[in-house]
């Protein structure tokens, strides 16, 4: 009889047997899980902190806070959310709560973390859940080789080091257990004070971090996709890359296991050649981690286009950035739409337990538009034969007017400017269509450049004009061309790669990490991080993207052609540019700052985030960028780079997310750290100077990454290579040196040689003096041999 | 279009609105009975004009009749070096808006606290919610916007215009404040 036994902290006992002789009777393979026990064979000593509650980590937050205090910019002064209501917050009034503006501002950042955590960890339950049930829970987990620290973020925060589902699951639990608690602190009556609003999002924050990284573990490990695979395949993406000759299947969203089941029937009938498998959003870039040969059509902004140009024979939706709409405009081009998600039913009748042939029949029919479904194998299989027969019985393709109605229509336009009025980015769709009347469609192919495909100027017309159609029809000859190479998602960094680099980055001598994560949803938005990311590259800046910035960085190409992804390489190295992968895969970024705490300073991580966080803070010259962040999700995810110290900059529609996080630099006394070697209290330049916040333009983003790379614990070679690059981007945007320089020179030594003189002068303008350069912490119990005795 | 709303139709506001400049004049007596006023300038001023005049023109040209200092966000500040113009300090535009919520905070030693900012030159909804952020939390500044849109935020602040109408509101304030030629 073989018999197995494990134990493992805070998750349960298990008695596996292939055979058990009992008082009761015989059984073969028998496994019995009880309770919760303590320990497991990991010798890393435990931190003072596993799997915190919410308040645990509080005075870290509060450090943070008091430095980087919020800045509130109320998108609206009244709250309508209880029956007192509604109440007018203006100017320090109270509601009938007793809740005052302030606090109001803070709740609203803590319930857009709280749903952005709750759609990353819901995602992330589906998925380990799924794969438990598939294969089953002692399967084990991994990032490939060279990757021994394969979830860093879980064994920060948790102190478990998930090596099975089962102990994936048991983590989730915790996860789903603190986001309970600080949904709950949202309620009317409950938290009342702005710093602890902000501290409970910070915390629902790195929770989220841990749900992303768990759901990433669990696809990586279960799918094949790469491990940790610097030469991840280049894929094919782009409306030109699809074939017409084939049935086209539409994914949308962020949930790949439904798609996989399509992909694996389509394989097991041997009808891989007669369809293409395109995806949307982060859906598209897991599908080609699944296999590479499936398609990117774009971004989420991309939705409507594509579905009205008419080019996806069934559509699939599963969770996340989905146009809420898209039955209705499916239902134009006669495309059959399957959800296959409970949190997008779409209010389609759920036919799980129908006959696949009727449904297919139903569908093809065109007697439903389309039909909700549970069951995965059901899925692959209702949705390739979907295709496969509405492939030649499409004819209407597309919902696209001609050129000759869309200057027919025009001719009534009354020149209202509700269209303008109504979009996001103010463009000009009222003058394109003015120009239209004349037959010139020019304007409105501008606009379609511009164009963050959201529609509200067609919700706004008060002649119900598809506008976005006109745009996407009059730039029918520029999309039609639209093909690039994109980096499919290398998963985590490996520890050798932090071995290589974990030195220059702490020490600054590579300048940092820019992290461009979520949407790039911003006019011009492919262009504006595509010059972003060439520009820090050539600085030797390690550039790292996830989720759609990943594919709208590639949309833009070089002379010869050729994406950034194909120019540069994506290892985890100074000049690189590498895709970790989906939404959930930039949990690996977060990863890769806390794997240099351990690999190269060998910290302990196991259950010690304050520590942690606080070297990565000091030390790790990391930057997060979300260039066109819209939604909640990209919410927690910077909540989750805030907990650690990690600044995040978001494009201009970025304010609306209501409050930044500033730093005063002209307040000295904001500035003070710990000298872990002296205990002493030492000021320290302004660097970060902010962990969150919303530049104006691409010019103001380029001089402000640069800026917060610094960190108070670079070397003298690093901090001259850091200022060089800020003076640099300085000069070149802003027009002059900056006057802030001689702020950040603390000896001699840390001056760029070619620059000596004007910082010379500027230092002696300022009567500089020489300051010392601690071994910085916030934290007072980080002193080395004690409390901080020398203060 | 004459009309007190807000430009972008779903960026309606609460309980306070701006009151709408109907008379030039209206600035012209603000800016005389304010102590240290201060103008936020941002990067739209490169780009839009008034009366074929590039406003970052207009803007230096109002800011000198009225000695009033200048904070011009992100890359707005090099036009103004290049100008030659030395009343502009160089803050990003959420810095700045952070930094009015400083009571005691000024642009320059002697030139603050701030009783009176004079915001142009935002996307709609960003000067919307720096509007947002001053009226709430910096109650010791009154706010003008000088943007062709209505912005409910503001203490003061154009109803929605038409382009012909704007430009004539800005030259009678510079003319109220003796800058215009």
């Amino acid at each position: 009889m073989k018999v197995e036994f494990a134990l493992t902290e805070q998750k349960r006992a298990r008695l596996k047997a292939d055979k058990l002789d009992t008082g009761f009777g015989s059984f073969r393979n028998v496994e019995v899980t009880i309770g919760k026990v303590v320990d497991d064979d990991w010798d890393e000593p435990m931190g003072p902190t596993p799997m915190p509650d919410v308040t645990t980590l509080r005075s870290w937050d509060h450090k943070l806070l008091t430095r980087y205090r919020p800045a509130y910019m109320p998108a609206c002064q009244l709250c309508c959310l209880c029956t007192f209501g509604k109440c007018d917050l203006t100017s320090g009034k109270r509601g009938a709560c007793g809740l005052d503006i302030e606090g109001q501002s803070a709740r609203i950042v803590l319930a857009a973390a709280n749903i952005g955590c709750a759609a990353h960890l819901a995602h992330s339950r589906h998925m380990v859940d799924h794969m438990i049930h598939e294969f089953g829970p002692r399967f084990e987990l991994t990032q490939g080789e060279g990757v021994e620290i394969e979830a860093p973020v879980a064994r920060l925060v948790t102190g478990i080091r998930p090596r099975t589902l089962e102990d994936a699951s048991a983590i989730l639990d915790y996860c789903e257990t603190q986001l309970t608690h600080t949904l709950s602190a949202v309620h009317t009556g409950q938290e009342g004070s702005w710093i602890d609003f902000e501290s409970k999002a910070f915390h629902v924050g790195m929770i989220d971090q841990v749900g992303m990284e768990i759901a990433d573990l669990a696809q990586i490990s279960t799918l094949g996709f790469p491990q940790s695979d610097p030469e991840a395949p280049l894929v094919e993406a782009g409306i030109a890359s699809m074939d017409p000759k084939k049935a086209m299947i539409l994914a949308i969203g962020h949930n790949v296991v439904p798609a996989t089941y399509i992909m694996d029937y389509a394989s097991e009938t041997g009808v891989t050649e007669n369809i293409d498998i395109a995806g949307i959003c982060c859906t598209a870039f897991d599908i080609t981690r699944y296999d590479a040969k499936a398609k990117i059509v774009g971004p989420i902004s991309w939705q409507l286009r594509f579905v009205r140009a008419g080019f996806a024979d069934v559509i699939v939706v599963d969770e996340q950035c989905i146009r809420t709409d898209i039955l209705d405009h499916a239902k134009k081009v006669n495309s059959p739409v399957i959800a296959t998600c409970d949190k997008s039913a779409m209010g389609l009748p759920d036919r799980t337990d129908d006959d696949t042939d009727e449904i297919v029949k139903d569908l093809v029919s065109g007697k439903t538009p389309g039909v909700y479904l549970t069951d995965h194998a059901k899925i692959g299989e209702v949705v390739v034969k979907t295709a496969i027969k509405m492939h030649p019985k499409r004819k209407k393709k597309g919902s696209l007017p001609s050129k000759a109605k869309i200057q027919e229509l025009a001719q009534a336009c009354r020149q209202c400017s509700e269209c303008i009025r109504a979009c996001p980015n103010d463009q000009p769709v009222m003058d394109a269509v003015l120009a239209a009347q004349e037959g010139n469609l020019g304007p409105l192919a501008d606009v379609y450049d511009e164009c963050i495909g959201c529609a509200r100027c067609e919700s706004a017309c008060p002649n119900d004009y598809e506008l976005h159609s006109w745009m996407v029809k009059a730039a029918e000859g520029r999309w039609k061309q639209e093909s690039f190479m994109v980096r499919s998602g290398r998963g985590a960094i490996k520890d050798t790669e932090i071995r290589t680099v974990g030195q220059p980055i702490v020490f600054g001598e590579i300048p940092g990490v820019i992290a461009h994560v979520g949407c790039a949803n911003y006019p011009d938005g492919g262009r504006a991080i595509h010059d972003h990311a060439e520009e820090f590259a050539k600085r030797r800046f390690i550039v790292v993207f996830s989720g759609c910035a990943a594919m709208t960085v590639g949309t833009i190409k070089d002379e010869e052609g050729k994406s950034i992804y194909e120019r540069r390489p994506g290892t985890f190295d100074a000049g690189s540019v590498l895709n970790v992968g989906s939404c959930v895969s930039n949990s690996h970024i977060a990863g890769a700052a806390i794997k240099i705490a351990s690999i190269f300073a060998k910290r302990n991580l196991r259950g010690n985030y304050e520590e942690i966080a606080d070297y990565i803070h000091n030390r790790v010259g990391a930057v997060g960028i979300s260039w066109g962040a819209m939604s909640q999700k990209a919410a927690s995810i910077a909540a989750g780079f805030w907990r650690l110290g990690v600044p995040v900059i978001v494009g201009p529609h970025g304010t609306k997310y209501r409050r930044m996080l500033l730093g005063r630099a002209d307040k000295a006394e904001d500035w003070m750290v710990w000298d872990a070697r002296t205990g002493k209290r030492v000021q320290v330049a302004a660097g970060p100077e902010h962990l969150f916040y919303a530049v104006e333009n691409f010019e103001e983003l380029m001089v402000l990454t640069a800026k917060l790379a610094i960190r108070p614990n670079d070397t003298a070679k690093g901090r001259a290579i850091k200022l060089s690059h800020y003076i640099d981007l300085h000069e070149t945007y802003n027009g002059y040196f900056p006057e802030d320089v001689h702020s950040y020179i603390r000896r001699e030594t840390d001056i760029p040689i070619t620059l000596k003189d004007k910082i010379h002068a500027q230092m002696k303008e300022n009567k500089w003096k020489e300051k010392p350069i601690p071994d910085p912490t916030l934290v007072r119990r980080l002193v080395y041999g004690g409390n901080g005795g020398g203060e | 279009m004459m009309r007190a709303e807000p430009w972008q139709s779903a960026e309606v506001c609460g309980p306070t609105k701006a009151q709408s400049i109907k008379k030039t004049a209206v600035v012209g007596a603000l800016l005389k009975k304010a102590k240290h006023p201060l103008m936020v300038i941002g990067a739209q001023a490169l780009t839009e004009k008034t009366r074929k005049k590039p406003m970052i023109d207009y803007c230096i040209e109002l800011s000198t009749a009225g000695n009033i200092p200048i904070v011009a966000t992100a890359n707005t500040i090099k036009a103004f070096k290049e100008k030659g113009f030395d009343n502009a300090y160089s803050y990003g535009a959420m810095e700045i808006t952070g930094r009015l919520q400083d009571h005691d905070w000024m642009v320059a030693p002697k030139k603050g606290p701030h009783d009176l900012v004079i915001t142009y030159g935002y996307p709609y909804y960003m000067e919307w919610l720096m509007l947002s952020a001053l009226i709430n939390f910096s109650q010791h500044i009154k706010t003008v916007t000088i943007g062709r849109y209505y912005q409910p935020h503001a203490t003061w602040s154009f109803p929605n215009l038409k382009k012909q109408n704007w430009n004539d509101a800005l030259k009678e304030i510079l003319t109220t404040v003796g800058g215009a030629k």
